[in-house]
């Protein structure tokens, strides 16, 4: 990431999340997303009534932060960014982030550019081609 | 079971992207993005483009590569303005278009994707009725083969083998015992004993249309806290379905499902023991789709709108119970497309 210039990387369930912590997760459009900061603890951000199913599979200590259905994911992937010091500069996104995803952090933390990951993923051994898988 | 199913003729489908033409404009959108999915196969009849632009006028223009997509939108006379953007494109896609055209702003296209799919024809209701009898009838097949010692998996496998043999594909999640709880399973190994429950939940898809049906029922003979829990579950699951009438919000379709669970102890909010999750989702060419019947939805529901009613009440350490049967939206008010289930011990009405 350092040498991609990126602060911080957002990513959606597929195989950079699984590779990067093992967790395989379904996509819905209920957002379960991992942020990987430069600096600092990984944070995933997560629908609340799915909370006991998602620590089978995530590390034990690890930052994980859930919205209740009436409420934003994307504050919660904000509020991470914020924590961990990224307020300016480059965020990549996985580049197979749903739009809805992308555009809601976009809009809750308008200060940060953000730009593909894939180069960034690829090099750390993702193999950003392969497809997400559904629930 | 798909002998005389009618897929969706050709002149529904133009008709559809000329009212998604119509909501363009209202939305100022100048073009819709679209990759190869459900909204494709919506407007098209085909998932399998790349890349899909919808413009205000003319045909949809198809792009076996992604990479053309930035010259097709000059071509098509949009290289500033609002590109609407269907919701599950990859940023990826969009990213590579905005280097292109750094004048263009990117929008959700849900206001003309959603506002075509939200509210079905009697035509796609027929779909979703078939889809719904196909999955009723493999139900009763699964759950005929419900034996003491067995897995999880092996009810999702007979379930699915029963779709292959009523002509279409489908998939089931099944949960035993206090697992069912988690609304969505456990990946704990699970064996099935005399007095769990079983919760089998998901669909099958016809013409793409999909069903959407879960029923918790009793392998032996049910104590009575699962007795009263059921009950319980079930008089949410009809306040809802009373509750969903054109006009009404779709939280307050959420709200009455939930009142009847906070009123007996439970929650409040999504607060467990209780219900963890919103009362339903929209159905259609996704299992899961606009609009959600969640708290803060102030839509009103309309004629054609198709639901699920499926209100969890989850009591972690000992059992969760869902009932879920999918709706639709007449004028007068909501119909289900499959008998409720009746109690603990009968899954079937």
């Amino acid at each position: 990431m350092k040498e991609f210039g990126l602060e911080a990387v957002v990513i959606e369930p597929g195989p950079a999340m699984q590779y990067l912590t093992g967790v395989r997760w379904g996509r819905s459009e209920r957002t379960f997303a991992l942020v990987v900061p430069l600096k600092g603890d990984l944070g995933f951000v997560l629908p609340g009534f799915e909370e006991m199913r998602a620590k089978e599979l995530i590390q034990p200590g690890s930052d994980i932060r859930v919205w209740q259905e009436d409420e934003s994911p994307y504050q919660l992937i904000a509020k991470i960014l914020k924590d961990r010091g990224v307020s300016s500069g480059r965020v990549g996104m996985d580049p197979s982030v749903r739009f809805f995803v992308y555009d809601g952090v976009k809009k809750l933390a308008p200060g940060l550019s953000y730009v593909s990951a894939q180069a960034a993923l690829k090099s750390a051994g993702v193999d950003t081609t392969a497809q997400p898988g559904r629930r | 079971m798909t002998d005389g199913v009618q897929p969706i003729p050709k002149e529904e489908r133009e008709a559809r992207v000329e009212k998604a033409r119509k909501l363009m404009r209202e939305n100022r959108i100048d073009a819709v993005l679209m990759e190869g999915g459900s909204s494709t196969f919506y407007f098209t009849g085909r998932r399998s483009a790349a890349a899909i632009l919808l413009f205000p006028r003319g045909g949809p223009v198809w792009l076996a590569d992604a990479r053309e997509t930035p010259k097709a939108l000059k071509d098509g006379g949009v290289s500033t303005g609002q590109v609407g953007v269907e919701e599950r494109v990859r940023f990826e896609l969009v990213d590579a278009i905005a280097r292109e055209l750094p004048a263009l702003e990117f929008v959700s296209a849900d206001p003309v994707i959603a506002g075509c799919r939200m509210t079905k024809s009697p035509g796609e209701i027929a779909l979703l009725q078939r889809a719904n009898d196909i999955t009723i009838a493999c139900y009763r097949a699964a759950l005929a083969s419900l034996r003491e010692g067995m897995t999880q998996q092996e009810l999702s496998a007979n379930i699915a083998a029963g779709y292959k043999l009523l002509g279409v594909e489908g998939d089931a999640m099944a949960i035993f015992g206090k697992y069912t709880a988690f609304p969505h399973g456990s990946i704990q190994p699970q064996k099935l004993r005399e007095g769990d429950l079983v919760l089998i939940d998901d669909g099958c898809r016809v013409e793409g249309y999909q069903s959407d049906i879960t029923r918790t029922v009793i392998f032996g003979k049910p104590t009575q806290r699962q007795r009263d829990i059921w009950e319980l579950e079930r008089k949410a699951q009809d306040a809802a379905l009373a509750a969903a009438k054109p006009g009404a919000t779709c939280e307050s379709v959420d709200a009455a499902a939930r009142k009847v669970i906070t009123d007996a102890g439970f929650g409040p909010g999504y607060k467990l023991p209780g219900l963890p999750h919103r009362t339903g989702h929209g159905i259609g060419l996704d299992g899961h789709e606009w609009p959600y019947l969640v708290r803060g939805n102030k839509r009103p529901l309309e004629p054609g709108m198709c639901f699920s009613d499926e209100p969890t009440i989850a009591i972690h350490g000992e059992f969760g119970v869902r009932l879920e049967d999918c709706m639709y939206i007449t004028e007068t008010g909501a119909r289900m497309f499959t008998k409720q289930s009746p109690a603990i011990d009968q899954p079937f009405g």
